[in-house]
């Protein structure tokens, strides 16, 4: 053991949570650690676009990245890369797509609005839509996003409108905006947190076709990289600290968090560091994996525990994608992961035949790059019955002249869907990987193949001449990760059906916060991340108060 | 889609050789998967610096580019055997896909025993037809003889799949779409990061757009 200082507060993973956790409290003069257990990259890194390197060799973001996952507890596991995350500073936000929502006021009372529904556990946010508003727009303005505020009808209320003024039109963004059109639906830009001109002492995007799977090379896309850890920095009140690995909280007298272990990976020493608040904010997978580590005689369950429910109700969205082949360029190697949307599949209606709903926008970063184009063939392209051959050559043709839809759903919380430490897989260092055990919903299924119908009625109304579905949930192929993890530490007032409080604040540890998709109760019909900026903003701006009046 | 198997229950304890295809995308959650690690920092440097054999022999050389052949077969334009993909998979296993030179020996020996045995002849002296009915009774798992633990004959061609297609496709300097045969192919003008990106016309196809072999794409 060799460093131990002490600080206000430790921050455990620098992503969309931890990054303006560690940007709110250093701009308010206390003294923050963070710890990130990949390194901390250059913007120059991210100027090689190589598609082997960056996304198939994951040469960047999470090299060392381990867990297993099975379907049930009586199912064995399989060990790989399930979850598309990211350990260098910045988090996982520093790939991300950009796709910027405000949950709806109905995605904050679930329950509320459906009442329970046999084999999920619903719940009600113990916030609501008008207590996140301001956070929101703070997050916005911050992060830079372009968009069109009022062209969603079925959007969430502002007050304020976008930053920065939509995105340019992509070809393929074009005709699904005519197609969705003709079916009657509303499309409108995809806001995106990109700056589409200067914003925030940052550039505008350049439109180099490599944006979600990719780190922006000139900090147009808004990253907590780019914009929440640069600004901390410059207050002399950060110690970032890349290359350190937590994996253990420390309990002190009274029951309160004292200090954060961690392996220091390019020394290979263990850490001690010493906080009198410790955020964690390591993702709805490492958030729980690390509490449920931190196992003590005073907490055998692990860490902010007593619920019995740190790890439980992992959700993971319902992905749905149909791919379209039009006869001339859709240039959707270009630009943004997704230029359009629409919005209007999205409120809940039981007549369909299951609950809650999704967000639709079209294209996503898988049709954008050559090899990914090839191997997500998914055996489903109408022109040929084989991977291989002259029908497969003529389907890699396609890749310029190939658009994609995609539908994220709200997948409903189990709480048999969990995060654990893995008794038997252990990585480099020892440690148990995370292990995933989940299945999805029934629901989550009948959602998956309603939109399907939906995504290729709008691939009809486009003029593709050929569509298909590529990406749908069934009970055949479960979900085994997710670029959107949410739910195992949910926020609520009863500290026996919840693992923090309405501040994110561990009902049994006074100075153990989570900040990040963790504690979400439910997951929304959009991709998180803006939602967790907001949060952590909020969360923030209470534990300064708090800290002024000396309440904490 | 390729639905690469894991062949090793275990895990590494370096530098992972697994990658689920979807956990790397966007949307993730299929249940499909991809054993290998691909060609690493030595094996690049070496596709640079040259197209010579380091691995196969001159006969399996011949084999495995006759496979990659009719895994994209040439038509009126290249596939795999003018993209050099073959030179991708040898530089791919001289270096940190060593742990697969066995099996791709025995899988080869393999294949050229099941097409003796049923054509008395070699892989590569065979019409394409028969080439084809050789590589689909591979792909279903029907192979007398063979050998490798390692692997079953359907998860080899599944990886002697994806080797080529992403030796089609990959960068040129990792040793195979050579000429830019794979990015012509399929009309993608190469990365874009260190050219500026594009313009708001070329996004709706108003302006040409220059690809990195010099010619211009509408």
């Amino acid at each position: 053991m060799a460093r131990r200082e002490d600080f206000d507060v430790c921050v455990i993973g620098t992503g969309a949570g931890g990054g303006v956790i560690a940007d709110q409290l250093t701009a308010a003069g206390f003294r923050v650690v963070a710890l990130q257990r990949g390194p901390h990259l250059r913007t120059g890194d991210f100027v090689d676009d190589d598609e082997l390197k960056v996304i198939w060799r994951d040469e960047l973001f999470s090299p060392d990245q381990l867990e297993t996952w099975r379907p049930d507890e009586s199912s064995p596991t399989e060990t790989g890369q399930f979850n598309m995350t990211g350990h260098c500073v910045g988090g996982t936000m520093l790939h991300w797509s950009a796709w910027s929502w405000r949950f709806r006021p109905d995605e904050f009372r679930v329950l509320s609005e459906e009442g329970p529904v046999e084999g999920a556990s619903l719940a009600d946010w113990p916030i609501d839509y008008e207590e996140m508003e301001p956070y929101y727009e703070r997050a916005e303005w911050d992060f830079g996003v372009s968009g069109d505020a009022g062209a969603n009808p079925f959007g969430a209320p502002r007050r304020r409108g976008y930053p920065n003024p939509p995105h340019p039109d992509r070809s393929a963004g074009l005709q699904f905006k005519a197609g969705a059109r003709k079916l009657g639906y509303h499309p409108f830009p995809t806001p995106i947190a990109a700056n589409s001109q200067p914003h925030g002492g940052r550039p505008g995007c350049l439109y180099g076709g490599t944006c979600g799977g990719y780190g922006c090379p000139i900090g147009a896309k808004g990253t907590t990289f780019a914009v929440s850890l640069p600004k901390a920095q410059r207050t002399g009140l950060l110690d970032l600290r890349p290359n350190s690995l937590a994996f253990e909280i420390k309990i002190g007298r009274g029951g309160r968090a004292r200090s954060v272990h961690y392996i220091d990976q390019s020394t290979r020493e263990e850490q001690e560091v010493r906080a009198r608040h410790v955020f964690v904010c390591g993702n709805a997978v490492g958030t729980p994996h690390l509490l449920l580590m931190s196992k003590s005689d005073s907490f055998p369950d692990g860490l902010a525990n007593s619920s019995g429910l740190v790890g439980r109700n992992l959700m993971l969205h319902v992905f749905t994608a149909a791919s379209f082949v039009f006869d001339k360029g859709s240039r959707v190697f270009t630009g943004l992961g997704s230029h359009a949307a629409i919005d209007d599949l999205h409120a809940s209606d039981p007549s369909r035949g299951f609950i809650r709903g999704g967000v639709v926008g079209s294209d996503n970063f898988v049709v954008k790059q050559p090899i990914l184009h090839a191997l997500w063939r998914g055996s489903s392209y109408p022109g040929s019955d084989r991977d291989w051959g002259a029908g497969f050559k003529d389907y890699l043709r396609t890749f310029s002249r190939t658009a994609s839809v995609l539908s994220v759903g709200e997948d409903l919380p189990m709480e048999a869907n969990r995060v654990d430490p893995d008794p038997d897989v252990t990585d480099e260092w020892g440690l148990p990987v995370p292990r995933m055990t989940h299945r999805q919903h029934p629901n989550d299924v009948a959602m998956s193949s309603w939109h399907a119908d939906r995504l290729l009625e709008i691939g009809d109304a486009t003029g593709a001449v050929e569509r298909w579905i590529a990406l749908r949930v069934t009970d055949e192929e479960p979900r085994k990760g997710s670029s959107h993890l949410h739910g195992t530490c949910r926020m609520g007032d009863d500290p026996s059906r919840s693992v923090v409080d309405r501040w994110c604040r561990s009902h049994d540890i006074p100075n153990l916060w989570v900040a990040d998709a963790s504690v979400f109760p439910t997951s929304g019909g959009y991709n998180p991340t803006l939602t967790i900026l907001a949060n952590a903003y909020r969360v923030a701006d209470y534990f300064v108060s708090e800290a002024k009046k000396g309440a904490l | 889609m390729l639905p690469l198997p894991v062949l090793d229950p275990q895990p590494r304890r370096s530098r992972l050789s697994r990658r689920e295809f979807f956990a790397r995308s966007a949307l993730c959650g299929s249940t499909l998967w991809l054993l290998w690690s691909l060609p690493r920092p030595l094996a690049l440097k070496a596709a640079r610096q040259s197209a010579e054999r380091l691995v196969f022999s001159e006969a399996e050389w011949k084999l495995v580019e006759a496979i990659s052949g009719r895994i994209i077969p040439t038509d009126e334009d290249p596939g795999a055997v003018e993209a050099g993909c073959v030179n991708f998979i040898d530089k791919a296993l001289a270096y940190e896909e060593a742990d697969l030179r066995r099996l791709y020996q025995a899988a080869l020996r393999a294949i050229d025993g099941l097409a003796e045995a049923r054509f008395g002849q070699p892989f590569v002296d065979q019409p394409t037809e028969r080439q084809d009915e050789i590589l689909l009774a591979l792909e279903s798992g029907d192979v007398p003889g063979w050998s490798s633990d390692r692997a079953s004959p359907s998860e080899f061609f599944q990886i002697i799949c994806a080797h080529t297609i992403i030796g089609f496709l990959a960068d040129p300097s990792y040793g195979g779409n050579r000429d830019y045969a794979g990015w012509k192919l399929i009309g993608y003008p190469g990365p874009r990061h260190e050219f500026g990106g594009y313009t708001p016309k070329q996004m709706i196809g108003e302006e040409k757009i220059q690809t990195v072999w010099g010619t211009e794409i509408d």
